[in-house]
């Protein structure tokens, strides 16, 4: 794996990445959390008819929509901070853009999906109204997904992480680190 | 290595260990008791989301389901806390296994305790 360019002390650079690295692993318990709310609100919807948006079900699920994008965006602010983690012409990385960009669109969805409610009381999974949601979170997992790769590519390259022995995962942290994971276009 | 604006003593560019350390600012294997607090925040807000939902809301949320949802979600954390705090200690010197042991510890006491005696 070619060394990447150091702009900052190597040290100041671990330290900065294992800072974005807290974020993330906050922002993971919350998403494994939410992961537990899909079941509790699936069983609640199954026993009783919408009455309200504000079950304690829906708590749980909209404050996730809300504290991710929150949370992402931190991650964006302090990200400035660490030249590696750069996008094209010094923008915003590629991931964290599609992060954002999906959970501002399940942010968008709540007030759709309860326009949707005050017509329709229901809670059918694979009405319309659902729909960004689902398509929202998976962007938003896509793009999480290549900026934490890259993170943890970063790490293994400074020497502070260990590498990964399986060869396809070995790869995959070599594409991420030259901005490749998912397009060879564009970084 | 030239430093950004700011820092390093003049044209010569060279960084010297004090400039590095004021790039760093608080170092994360500092970071234990702050990580500590969140981690007890977390375990305390999630106890309050869920008891408000069996004691406001029982028809829908019935006690047993909150603590499932309890139970689950201090696992969760549990773990979330547990990396946190290894990874930003690994590589230093600092160790902060009893810090960790009695919050994992108190957290599971607490979890216990409420869903054997809360809410019921």
């Amino acid at each position: 794996m070619a060394q990447m360019p150091a702009l900052i002390p190597k040290e100041v650079e671990i330290q900065r990445l294992k800072k974005v690295w807290l974020i993330v692993i906050a922002m993971g318990s919350t998403a494994a959390s939410v992961e537990v709310d899909n079941f509790v609100d699936g069983s609640l919807h199954q026993t009783s008819i919408r009455d309200s948006a504000f079950t304690p079900a829906h708590w749980w699920l909209y404050s996730h929509f809300i504290t991710l994008p929150l949370g992402w965006g931190a991650a964006a602010i302090y990200d400035r901070k660490i030249p590696v983690l750069r996008g094209p012409n010094n923008s915003m990385n590629t991931g964290l853009k599609m992060t954002i960009l999906g959970y501002l669109a399940t942010m968008f969805t709540i007030g759709v999906n309860e326009m949707w409610h005050f017509w329709f009381v229901e809670e059918i999974f694979a009405v319309p109204n659902h729909w960004m949601f689902n398509m929202g979170v998976v962007v938003a997992f896509m793009g999480a997904l290549a900026y934490v790769v890259r993170v943890y590519a970063r790490l293994v390259e400074l020497g502070a992480e260990t590498p990964g022995e399986n060869p396809y995962v070995a790869e995959m942290y070599k594409m991420a680190l030259e901005g490749k994971l998912y397009s060879r276009a564009i970084p | 290595m030239t430093l950004p604006k700011g820092f390093g003593s003049g044209s010569a560019g060279g960084s010297s260990s004090a400039d590095v350390e004021r790039m760093i600012g608080k170092r994360v294997e500092n970071m234990t008791g702050m990580i500590t607090v969140s981690f007890w925040a977390a375990i305390l807000a999630t106890f309050g989301g869920t008891a408000a939902g069996y004691f406001y809301y029982p028809w829908a949320y019935p006690t047993a389901s909150g603590h499932f949802a309890f139970i689950v979600l201090t696992i969760i954390i549990t773990i979330g806390y547990i990396f946190c705090v290894k990874v930003m200690e690994e590589g230093s010197n600092k160790n902060s296994n009893g810090i960790l042991a009695a919050s994992v510890a108190g957290a599971t006491a607490f979890c216990l305790f409420v869903s054997l005696f809360v809410g019921w």
